[in-house]
Formats: C-alpha cells, structure tokens, sequence
C-alpha cells in the first residue's frame, strides 16, 4: 500500500464527519485539495488538518440539523417535549402548593411548603420571596420563552435556573427543584436537537395539553402518597396519614395517561419521552428506605443524586451526540489494507 | 464580513478557481499570512454558495481527481466591491489619524 493511498484513505475517515448530502457533493472535491496540499511521502493527516476537518464537519451538522430535523421524527418529538416539559413543571409546582390543603390533617406542611418557610437559599437572601416562589417563578419564565419560541433565551433561562439550584445549599432540598433539574437538562437538549419550540407548539394539540395535566396530577398525588407515608413523615407525624386512596388514585392517573394517549393517537415518540420525564419522579417513589431517612426527599445521597442525574444526562448527551455526529462511518475507498497500523 | 471569506471572494475576483487554487491564491493574496485549510474553505465556500455570492463555474477531472471551479457572482462581486469600499474608507480615517499633519506618525 502506497503512502498516497493510507493517506488518502483517512482522509476519508475524516470527511465522514460531514453531514451526508454535503459529502454526496463534496467527498471527491475536497479529497483533491487535501492530498494537493499533503506532502511528499505523508501518511497521516497532520492533527490541525484533522481537527480542522472534525471540527468544520460539526459545525455544518449543527447548521443543518435545524433544516433536516423536518423529515425526522425524533425530532419532531423533541420538539413537542421542549415545548411540554417546562409547562409540566409548572403544573406540578403549581399543584405542589394547591393539592396539600386537600390532604388529611398532618400531611400538609410537606414538599413546597417546607421550602416556602425558607428565606434564603445558598446564602442569597430572597427578600421577600420564599425559595418556592423563586423556583416557581423561574420556571414560569421558562416555560413562557418555549411557549413563545424564544429557544435561545429560554434555553439560557434553563442554564441559569440549573446552575443556580445545583449550587444552592440549603435546608432542605425541595424534591420538585432536583427533580426538575433533571428535566431541564432533557429540554435543553430537545431545543438544541429539535426544529425549537416554535415547531413544538405548531405540533402540540389539546390532547397534548390533557395528557400533560393528567400526568402533573398523577406525578403530584403519587408524590404527596409517598411523602406522607415515608420514613421522614413518620418522623414528624406521630400518626402518619392513611394515603392508600391518594396511592389508588394516582395509579388510575397513570393508567389514563397511557390510555388516553393510545386512544388519541399521540405521537409514540411522544410517549416514550413522557416515560423519560417520569423517570425522576419514579426514582423518588422506587428509592424510599423503610430502616433510615436517606431518601431523595428528606436526606438525598450522592447514590441517590447519581441515579437521578446520570440517566437524563446520558440521554441528554444522546439527543445531542445524534444532532451532531455522523449516522455510520463511510466506507472506505479500496484502496489495499491500511499497513499502517 | 471575516477576513477568510474576503479573501476568498478576492481571490475568485479575478476569474474562477477551484478549491487547491483558492487556497493557494489566498495565501498570496495575505502575504502567506493567512493559510486556509480545506475545512474552513469548504465551510466558507458552502456558506457563500448559500447566500448566492459564488456559484459552480465547470468541474474537470485532472489525474483522477474532481476539481470544481468557482466564480463571482454579480451579487458576490457587488458585496465584496461594498467590503472593500468599506475597508479602504477605515484605513484611509486610520491613517489620517495617526498622521494628521501629513508628517510621520
């Protein structure tokens, strides 16, 4: 095998990086430059060449993923979740405050409340806001930019609410705030890798907005049944409240939100992203400890964070990675065995 | 408009190129300052091709090799007419002044 022709092969590696029409198009032409430019007995691309190629390879990737997400469905999914997910996080906090006056006596200074006696939070005071109108407040900015199609203030909004709650200490950790963390990390990357929520909003219909209501009511019941029944609760109720009903109905919630979204005919992709904005609240309700406190609503642990984090984050990077990289490695021109191992 | 991209139109002023040409020209034109990569060109070339200001003059094959030639449109040539107008107008205040009694500066 020839330098020209080891040479010539990994540069075609390399142009595997450009979006597909783009090399359809190109391949050949910029193959031609790159080995009029090489020198004489070169074997490898020189690593700023190769940087330079990656590097333009990914920025037309990202130019292009806004014009090509039409004919992708994933896409368009993201697109309807970058639009509900911030309006499901306001209905569930809104729902955080609302349902607990409707609870048995005892179980209500639970979740928000306990977060709305704090006034100030990782040593910033909130003057004359609580921490839960704060959080509430953040969200409702953010859901109002994607309602908007504002994709990228709202997706600084995001930046902004996530750091500023990852950095705040304080007493303790409103479960709906780590909760949401994680969401806001799959929306960030649903209006990054999607057409953006201008595309969302023209996709989403009422029965969009149903489902969604259902499944903050459903998120929020099951939440409140668990919390007045944990450990932590027994801690402070002497006689915990009987939540079995609260239990009951927030698994007939759950089974009409499936329901409702076969019959409708919602989009599958739809679902499947609804599973994973439920993924966190399912973590709360799969990880209460009967022997101690650690749990993700009184004590969080580090495992505990872990788990919440690691799998939206992985996901997250998914809908990212699949936005920019390559769909398969190109194959190589014939040109002999790479002896150049 | 960034320092490649006039460049590139300079280069393709004075009649179509094709890629190798581009960038060698460029090179001249810079005083070996500036030496694009067939990357960035390629990025630029597609960028441009986009907004109308150079399009696809005739491809040969030279040694087995496809080479695409590409020239100034006249939206292209009016655009980098306006960048140099534009540029000149900022040296000439930059130098009035830096030497504004006609001395050295």
């Amino acid at each position: 095998m020839t330098e020209s022709a080891a040479l010539e092969r990994r540069y075609r590696r390399l142009l595997g990086w450009y979006p597909q029409p783009f090399r359809n198009e190109h391949d050949e032409e910029i193959l031609a430059v790159l080995m009029a430019s090489s020198r004489d007995g070169q074997r490898r691309p020189g690593l700023m060449e190769s940087a330079n190629l990656v590097w333009s390879a990914l920025g037309m990737r990202l130019r292009q993923a806004g014009s090509r997400s039409a004919a992708r469905p994933w896409a368009d999914a993201m697109a309807v979740f970058s639009v509900i997910a911030p309006v499901f996080l306001v209905a569930a906090s809104v729902l955080e405050v609302a349902l607990p006056y409707r609870l048995p006596a005892g179980s209500e200074p639970f979740l928000g409340r306990a977060l709305g006696d704090h006034t100030q939070i990782g040593g910033l005071p909130l003057l004359h806001l609580t921490g839960f109108d704060i959080a509430a407040g953040g969200q409702m900015i953010i859901a109002a930019l994607v309602l908007l199609g504002l994709r990228r203030l709202a997706l600084t909004a995001i930046v902004a609410y996530v750091v500023y709650w990852t950095v705040a200490r304080y007493w303790i950790p409103d479960p709906l705030q780590l909760l949401s963390t994680s969401v806001y990390m799959l929306t960030a990357a649903a209006l990054v890798a999607s057409p953006g929520p201008r595309r969302g909003r023209h996709l989403v219909h009422w029965g969009h907005w149903v489902v969604l209501f259902l499944a903050a009511v459903a998120v929020q019941v099951s939440t409140l049944a668990y919390a007045a029944t944990s450990p932590i609760a027994r801690i402070l109720f002497p006689r915990p409240p009987d939540m079995s009903t609260y239990a009951l109905i927030s698994i007939l919630l759950a089974v009409a939100v499936v329901g409702l979204s076969v019959v409708m005919r919602l989009d599958r992709y739809l679902l499947l992203l609804l599973g994973v904005m439920f993924y966190p609240y399912a973590m709360q309700l799969a990880y209460p400890t009967s022997s101690s406190s650690d749990n993700l609503i009184g004590h969080p642990t580090p495992a505990h964070l872990a788990l919440l984090f690691f799998p939206p984050l992985l996901v997250a990077c998914a809908a990212l990675v699949s936005a920019v990289m390559p769909l398969r490695v190109p194959a190589a021109q014939p040109s002999g065995p790479d002896s150049a191992a | 408009m960034q320092e490649a991209t006039f460049l590139i139109l300079t280069a393709l002023a004075a009649g179509s190129q094709h890629g190798y040409g581009i960038i060698t020209d460029v090179a001249e034109i810079s005083g070996g300052r500036v030496r694009l990569r067939a990357g960035t060109l390629y990025t630029a070339l597609d960028r441009l091709r986009e907004d109308g200001l150079i399009g696809v003059d005739r491809e040969e094959v030279v040694d087995n090799r496809l080479r695409r030639y590409y020239r100034l449109t006249p939206q292209g040539a009016q655009r980098l007419a306006a960048e140099a107008a534009r540029l000149q107008d900022n040296a000439a205040a930059a130098l009035t002044r830096l030497n504004p009694a006609g001395g050295v500066a």
